[in-house]
């Protein structure tokens, strides 16, 4: 019994290509999950374009593949009827300079007009960084105005007065309330799908954990994963329980973060302080247990590097309930605290058409109402002897948002607990350290805290990464915020960001 | 003599007065199981500020440069009309508690327009919603300085301090002072002074053009800002027991109300207000009932 994703590809032609995955989308009643090109136009002469849905019922990834002319891609752009492809098309436009006709959006994302000359498609196999350093920028981004009388427009970042990650806010406000909000980042930009191409799948684990560093051993987990399921290794059961383990501790000391900073941005002091020893004391665990307080080093292809052994478990169970305990206190304080819950309920409400439309994913579509989990479709193994059900909020407010973290966390302290006693009967090895490098394309995923992180991936024969495609759940979510605020004023945006809590290093890549 | 310990309690309370600000703190991160910066630290910030260079913005007129100035002459002014070391220790020839309420609003006028100067986004939405909260907080100081008025028979602050027997009135009214002091020194729940996110900001939005020794100013009205108020409740509304003493307690009161509740969204400050102004409004009539 393998926990390795299930995937099926349906090869369109370019013309039938637009329909299949609107009728696919109908179908599967699944967003976009993720829609990204491979250059093989020194292999076969095209771009390669695949679009990923997910198919609940089947528990698989359902993938639409059409090959478009490498000297003059175009495609028919899915976002008008499809708005979770928006995204996608305007990074796949950037990045490969494949059109998409008729798109409501042709934008550039990461690559910043100011800075980055116009014909250098960086993810393209013959792109050579020296000649786009050398021919100059042009042109500037264009923000979506609001006219009218008395509306006025706020820009904040990309330099903000915290140690935050740098993004750009362009609020169009009457008074306080907010009638439009455009974000644009991509100011962490550093190439991360172009370097994977550089590496041996071995050497690149370390460099998925470092793609965006709170969700560090999610990353790597879901790049192993996949480069396990192109080599068809069968990891131990050991090795998924550890794995799950550790899941489950980084979404607890990221879920104590948020909620600390939740409480923070209202002003709210001591919730902050209650959640900062939890946090801290679960990073000191991880550390305890692996060497590294955010879970480096840890994953590897065909399993784990650490275990959780017989002496380690009482350590592993006792700060898991005592970071249990901790949070119910501050749960408490929180919902019974009226000027706290009278800033979180209500405000910032995503509704749950908006962030279906959206593609809105993890987290953030719980608390809208929208039940889905990769815990609950894909790791039924580990996670189905936990009985694991997934945290749904209606509301789709902060308070909704809040709420999943609290439950979240609760259910992962539970799992936790069980899946240590489930430890003793696993085996002794966590490690499949024999295999042999296989040429292949795969989809590793897994439900980091945030939301699934889903990484594409393709090997050569000799275990060479030629094209990684990662998707964080910010990418899309970011939308999801822009949405959540209209209509709160101006100085709940700190609130509602923070219960997103999204990724700039993930969405920026 | 008179004026000589006028101008020796208007000296020792400017020099206090970022030890209050530094103890308020040093009580909240003890609540909040920190250690925290000592409570000369606002010292260190203030020597630290006059030693930088000061960065003006090209687009700024004389108002920007002026306003640092009208802000901390109005607070020392305002200070000046406080008896607080004792009754008789004011300027209350120079004018009395209605005056002091006016005097501050000269340095806030100049602030606000400081802040719209550099026609900056923050700038703007900071003066926009200091003169908002401004015009919640006015009416409630005038009215419960009136209540506090109404048992002496004067608006002097000397004649008010020097009222010794306690009415019912007196602790209505200061009920009311103490939620104008909160929004005038922009604590929590009404503003947040260590508050890191620009969008939220209120008065700090509306300074956040100035740097070097013109902040340094700035910071040190705020400072002086707070001890008037405190001052205000201290030796004219409850002049009994030790201003000392009762300076603390209310730092403790302050210290305790903001690691206890959360900010309030901007528009419900409306709602504290207006409370507020009820609480003034029934010092007044119980004042003129003669309780």
């Amino acid at each position: 019994m393998m926990d390795i994703n299930r995937e099926t590809y349906i090869e369109a032609a370019p013309e039938r290509f637009a329909a299949e995955c609107l009728r696919l989308h109908k179908r599967l009643d699944s967003a976009v999950m993720t829609y990204f090109a491979e250059d093989l136009r020194k292999e076969l002469g095209i771009f390669r374009l695949y679009c990923v849905f997910l198919d609940k019922e089947k528990k698989a990834w359902t993938v639409v593949r059409t090959g478009l002319p490498g000297a003059d891609a175009r495609m028919t752009s899915l976002s008008k009827e499809m708005f979770s492809a928006g995204l996608f098309e305007r990074e796949m436009g950037e990045m490969f300079g494949i059109k998409f006709e008729e798109s409501p959006d042709t934008r550039r994302l990461s690559l910043h007009d100011e800075v980055w000359p116009k014909g250098y498609y960086p993810l393209r196999k013959d792109f050579s960084p020296d000649d786009a350093a050398r021919a100059a920028p042009e042109g500037d981004y264009c923000f979506n105005r609001v006219d009218g009388e008395g509306i006025f427009e706020v820009p904040v970042g990309p330099v903000h007065a915290g140690i935050i990650g740098p993004g750009h806010f362009r609020f169009s406000a009457a008074g306080e309330p907010v009638i439009n909000l455009e974000t644009r980042l991509g100011f962490t930009h550093r190439g991360v799908e172009k370097l994977f191409e550089t590496m041996d799948a071995d050497n690149a684990v370390s460099f998925s954990e470092k793609v965006s560093g709170d969700s560090a051993f999610s990353y790597s987990c879901a790049f192993c994963r996949g480069i396990e399921s192109i080599y068809g290794l069968e990891v131990p059961l050991r090795a998924s329980i550890i794995r799950a383990i550790f899941i489950e501790l980084e979404r607890m000391y990221n879920h104590a973060n948020d909620i600390g900073g939740m409480a923070v941005d209202v002003g709210f002091g001591y919730p902050n302080a209650l959640a900062s020893t939890v946090k801290e004391d679960l990073l000191a665990l991880n550390r305890m247990l692996t060497g590294s307080r955010y879970l480096k080093g840890v994953n590897r292809i065909g399993g784990v590097n650490a275990d959780i052994s017989g002496e380690m478990k009482p350590l592993l169970l006792d700060s898991v309930l005592r970071a249990r305990e901790i949070m119910n206190e501050l749960n408490g304080i929180l919902h019974s605290s009226v000027s706290f819950m009278d800033r979180v309920d209500g405000t910032g409400i995503l509704k749950k058409k908006t962030a279906a439309d959206l593609g809105v994913t993890g987290l953030a579509a719980r608390a809208s109402g929208i039940r889905c989990d990769l815990r609950e479709i894909f790791d039924g193994q580990v996670y189905g002897a936990c009985r694991f059900k997934p945290a749904v909020q209606e509301e789709g407010d902060v308070l909704a948002r809040l709420n999943v973290r609290f439950d979240e966390f609760e259910a992962s302290v539970g799992m936790i607990n069980k899946m240590a006693e489930m430890l003793d009967k696993a085996g002794k090895s966590g490690l499949k350290a024999e295999y042999i490098p296989k040429a292949g394309a795969a989809i590793g995923s897994i439900e980091a805290w945030r939301g699934p992180v889903i990484i594409w991936v393709r090997t050569d024969p000799s275990g060479r990464i030629e094209r990684c495609k990662i998707t964080d759940p910010s990418f899309k979510n970011w939308q999801g915020l822009c949405f959540s605020v209209l209509g709160n004023i101006i100085p709940d945006f700190p609130l509602c960001n923070k219960s997103f809590d999204l990724s700039y290093p993930g969405n920026d890549l | 003599m008179k004026y000589l310990l006028v101008a020796l309690q208007i000296v020792v309370l400017i020099a206090v007065s970022p030890f209050i600000t530094g103890l308020i703190k040093k009580i909240k991160n003890f609540i909040r199981l920190r250690k925290g910066p000592g409570v000369f630290q606002p010292y260190y910030d203030l020597a630290k500020l006059a030693g930088k260079e000061e960065v003006i913005s090209r687009d700024t007129s004389w108002i920007f440069a002026f306003a640092p100035y009208a802000v901390i002459g109005s607070v020392t002014a305002a200070l000046l009309l406080v008896p607080a070391f004792g009754p008789g220790i004011s300027l209350n020839r120079a004018g009395d508690l209605i005056a002091m309420i006016f005097i501050l609003a000269f340095g806030r006028f100049f602030m606000a327009l400081a802040g719209l100067d550099a026609g900056s986004a923050f700038g703007g939405m900071g003066s926009s919603r200091e003169m908002f909260i401004s015009s919640l907080v006015e009416p409630v100081a005038l009215l419960s300085v009136f209540a506090v008025s109404l048992n002496c028979g004067s608006t002097d602050a000397q004649a008010v301090a020097s009222y010794g027997t306690f009415r019912f009135s007196t602790l209505v009214a200061t009920g009311a002072l103490f939620a104008v002091t909160i929004a005038e020194t922009s604590r929590i729940p009404v503003d947040n002074r260590e508050t890191h996110l620009e969008l939220t900001m209120i008065h700090e939005a509306m300074v956040l053009e100035y740097s070097g020794r013109s902040l340094a100013l700035i910071e040190l009205a705020s400072h002086i800002k707070q001890v008037l108020f405190f001052s205000v409740i201290a030796a004219v509304a409850v002049p009994f027991g030790n201003y000392a003493v009762k300076m603390l307690v209310i730092a403790a009161a302050v210290a305790a109300l903001e690691v206890s509740m959360a900010k309030m969204r901007l528009f419900r400050v409306v709602d504290m207000m207006s409370f507020s102004f009820v609480l003034s409004v029934i010092a007044v009539v119980i004042s003129a009932m003669g309780y």
